[in-house]
């Protein structure tokens, strides 16, 4: 492991995990790294390794998984582990599930929550200008019109 | 193989297809076919003559590909017997005008391009399958580029490429260049011990020690070659076997613990570029090797299916056939005569194959030696007078034991004895009631169900219970001291399969508020599959119960099995809240209804009776 100082052996984690959709198939991993020789996170980054990824989240190392400089965030989704897992952990989904508790819990870092919370105000990402107006303009394509915002904001209540 | 094709008392059938097996314990009936081999066997000298001579080249299959073989060949060189078979799919022969070059040069004149398959009829008392495994075919594994790359090979290529009997008469090269190669990776695990779809979620058994000992000639014929093998766990389980793989690693074999990723070829060189986290280090590694081996697992025989019904065999989820029992009865099938050894039943190793043969030879002696066989005293019998020659019991006998009747000359089916285990599914479906079981006749368990509701009906749950499952977990749950309701009465059958439709509604008629059927899980029906037609006949009483207007939750099915004790009172729980709700009206309309359907059909019965009398 990476981090030196002791921790605490929590297994009530891997059942927090379960209870999050498409976080249940963790406790298949039997590490055999297969994940890891293709990630192209793990290429470019020393620290991102979905395998111990996964050994933190079935030990439960909280504290180091729900935070928002946590490694989980180096993950791209391109569902490479997800193909290459002979156990069907599909690592991609409990990362994905660990972001979700990230964001519950108050933890998503702060460019995560400025890219998403634009959803919630306008029900795009990227905030249009005029420039990509005239563009579109240009290009012959139509404005980009409003969102029904009202509606998306009941569906995310309704979780 | 040699020695047995030699033993006085062994005749040996190699190229012949089992066509079908008839008759019971004692006294089977086997038909064989005996393809043409168009050389006669006992005349060739296998002198190669022919093969010399033959214009035909095509890939050698027992060489795994890597030589070719003529039209007329020797499959192997101890094959048994030894002599020279023409494969007529390639042979150029049938035409006499376009080839017929090796009849030409033979001297002994062996060869025969009219022969024809022939049929030969045995009489065996006992048989014994072993039909082995296939390997699997790492083709789905794409990352490994065995289909794209000469350089990656299967663990059976490499078999053939260090074997002194193979394509370079054992000179180890790898495909590409046809240079000794200088390093060497094993990948382990492919095809294995993975959930994805891609390969077999169980463990092949053998491949770890396979690449042991390859690891290990590789040491000995090549020392200085630098070997390595990327593997999740190396599973050394067995005498010896630790040993073998300490030996490995002392010989300075590098076990690398981490699976590896996408496997890129060098086009300069064709050497193999692999990237693989080392998971004891927690470190990316990369590794140029010349030569990669997929360390393949094994699979249940692609074509295992004909076997299969020919001896009413089944399987298990893993494709691999089923024993009788897995502690107890590991080489019986559960067909009475039939014993299974080797790979056919799971992946395993020489020595255990032998030590499986061993013992199926030897349970297979002890019916020979003694002649005669006993038999449990429950089995089926018919009673032709009320046979309407309908055939259903033939067609749901698991073990094949009902000779199926004959309609037009009025002949009632025949139920082999020796061959019937004593399931009840025959009794249960007979729409005649022409089927009686011994010791579980209609009577007898009519009885049972009546003492069940003489008092107090509605507090009492009648439960059937089968008896190798339901009802040992139910002893289960008793030496475990559960604690469930005592509202349960039990009545045991051998199998779920027995219970009748008869039995179910006689209890209702008779004021149950609940019935429960319970027997094994379709995986450990002690009757091969007569637990499905349980499944079957429960569809069609609980369809019935709907259009009698009786709530069907009234009935219900549990698969409950001899180690589930847990479940046993759980089920008793759940059903004891379930028969407080049932109400007395409720049991009341359920009784007048049944009461109604019965003089329905006893109306309609003596009517037919009537019609037969006044014709």
């Amino acid at each position: 492991m990476h981090t030196q100082e002791k921790h605490k052996i929590d297994f009530s984690f891997r059942e927090k995990l379960n209870g999050i959709a498409e976080g249940y198939r963790h406790n298949f991993c039997y590490q055999c790294g297969a994940c890891v020789a293709d990630c192209p996170a793990g290429m470019y980054s020393d620290h991102f390794n979905p395998r111990l990824i996964l050994l933190k989240a079935l030990l439960g190392f909280e504290d180091e998984l729900i935070r928002p400089d946590s490694e989980i965030w180096d993950c791209t989704n391109c569902y490479t582990c997800a193909e290459r897992c002979p156990q069907d952990v599909r690592p991609v989904d409990v990362i994905i599930a660990l972001k979700n508790l990230c964001v519950r819990t108050g933890n998503a870092p702060e460019l995560i929550l400025k890219t998403s919370d634009p959803v919630l105000t306008s029900g795009i990402t990227t905030k249009i200008t005029s420039v990509v107006d005239r563009r579109r303009q240009e290009m012959g394509l139509a404005p980009v019109g409003t969102y029904p915002v009202d509606e998306l904001k009941k569906i995310t209540e309704g979780d | 193989m040699m020695d047995v094709g030699r033993h006085p008392k062994v005749e040996l059938m190699t190229f012949s297809e089992v066509e079908s097996i008839t008759g019971f314990v004692g006294n089977f009936n086997v038909r064989v076919r005996q393809k043409a081999r168009y050389v006669d066997a006992s005349e060739c000298t296998i002198c190669a003559e022919c093969a010399e001579v033959c214009p035909v080249a095509i890939p050698d299959a027992y060489q795994q590909g890597f030589s070719s073989r003529k039209a007329i060949y020797l499959p192997f060189p101890q094959a048994v017997p030894s002599a020279y078979v023409l494969d007529m799919e390639n042979c150029l022969g049938n035409n006499p005008i376009a080839c017929g070059k090796c009849a030409e040069v033979c001297e002994k004149k062996c060869i025969d391009y009219d022969d024809q398959d022939k049929f030969v009829d045995l009489e065996v008392g006992v048989i014994i399958a072993a039909t082995g495994m296939d390997v699997y075919d790492p083709t789905a594994y794409d990352e490994y580029g065995y289909t794209r790359y000469e350089n990656v090979i299967t663990s059976m290529e490499f078999e053939r490429l260090i074997c002194a009997g193979g394509p370079t008469d054992g000179h180890f090269i790898r495909p590409s260049d046809r240079k000794a190669p200088q390093s060497i990776g094993f990948i382990q695990c492919v095809g294995s011990r993975s959930r994805d779809g891609r390969g077999n979620p169980y463990c092949s058994n053998i491949c770890c020690m396979n690449t042991v000992k390859d690891t290990l000639l590789l040491c000995d014929h090549y020392p200085g070659i630098a070997t390595k093998v990327f593997y999740m766990d190396i599973r050394a389980f067995g005498k010896g076997f630790e040993d073998l793989y300490m030996r490995s690693r002392e010989e300075g074999v590098r076990y690398i613990r981490g699976i590896p990723g996408t496997v890129v070829e060098n086009p300069e060189n064709g050497n193999l570029v692999l990237t693989v986290e080392n998971t004891t280090t927690g470190q990316l590694e990369e590794h140029e090797l010349e030569m990669l081996v997929l360390s393949q697992g094994v699979i249940p025989r692609r074509d295992g299916d004909q076997i299969k019904h020919l001896l009413t065999l089944s399987t298990t989820s893993d494709g691999f056939i089923m024993e009788s029992h897995p502690k107890l009865k590991p080489v019986d099938a559960p067909t009475k005569g039939v014993f299974i050894a080797g790979c056919m039943e799971s992946p395993k190793d020489v020595k255990d194959s032998v030590t499986q043969a061993g013992a199926a030879a030897a349970r297979a002696s002890i019916l020979l030696n003694a002649g005669k066989t006993r038999i449990e005293a429950i089995t089926s019998q018919i009673n032709s007078e009320l046979c309407n020659f309908c055939g259903i019991c033939a067609k749901v006998c698991p073990y094949n034991a009902i000779l199926a009747p004959d309609r037009k000359a009025k002949k009632a089916p025949i139920i082999i004895q020796a061959a019937c285990a004593g399931c009840g599914a025959c009794a249960a479906e007979c729409p005649q009631d022409a089927i009686g079981m011994r010791h579980f006749t209609n009577d007898q368990i009519m009885a049972q169900v009546d003492a069940i509701l003489a008092v107090e009906p509605q507090k009492h749950l009648v439960t059937f219970a089968c008896n190798w499952c339901s009802y040992a977990g139910g002893d289960n749950a008793g030496t475990a001291r559960l604690q469930y309701p005592t509202s349960c009465r039990l009545i045991r059958t051998m199998c779920s399969g027995r219970v009748d439709e008869k039995f179910i509604m006689r209890a209702f008629r008779m004021g149950a508020p609940m019935v429960l059927v319970s027997g094994c899980h379709f995986a450990d029906c002690h009757y091969i599959s007569a637990v499905r037609w349980t499944q079957k006949r429960m569809d069609r009483i609980w369809s019935k119960l709907d259009r009698l207007g009786i709530r069907d939750d009234r009935l219900r099915l549990e698969w409950i099995s001899a180690a589930e004790g847990q479940k046993f009172a759980k089920v008793m729980r759940e059903l004891e809240d379930k028969v407080k709700s049932v109400t007395k009206e409720e049991i009341e309309f359920t009784m007048k209804v049944l009461a109604e359907e019965e003089a329905k059909a006893q109306e309609k019965k003596a009517k037919r009776q009537l019609e037969v009398t006044v014709l």
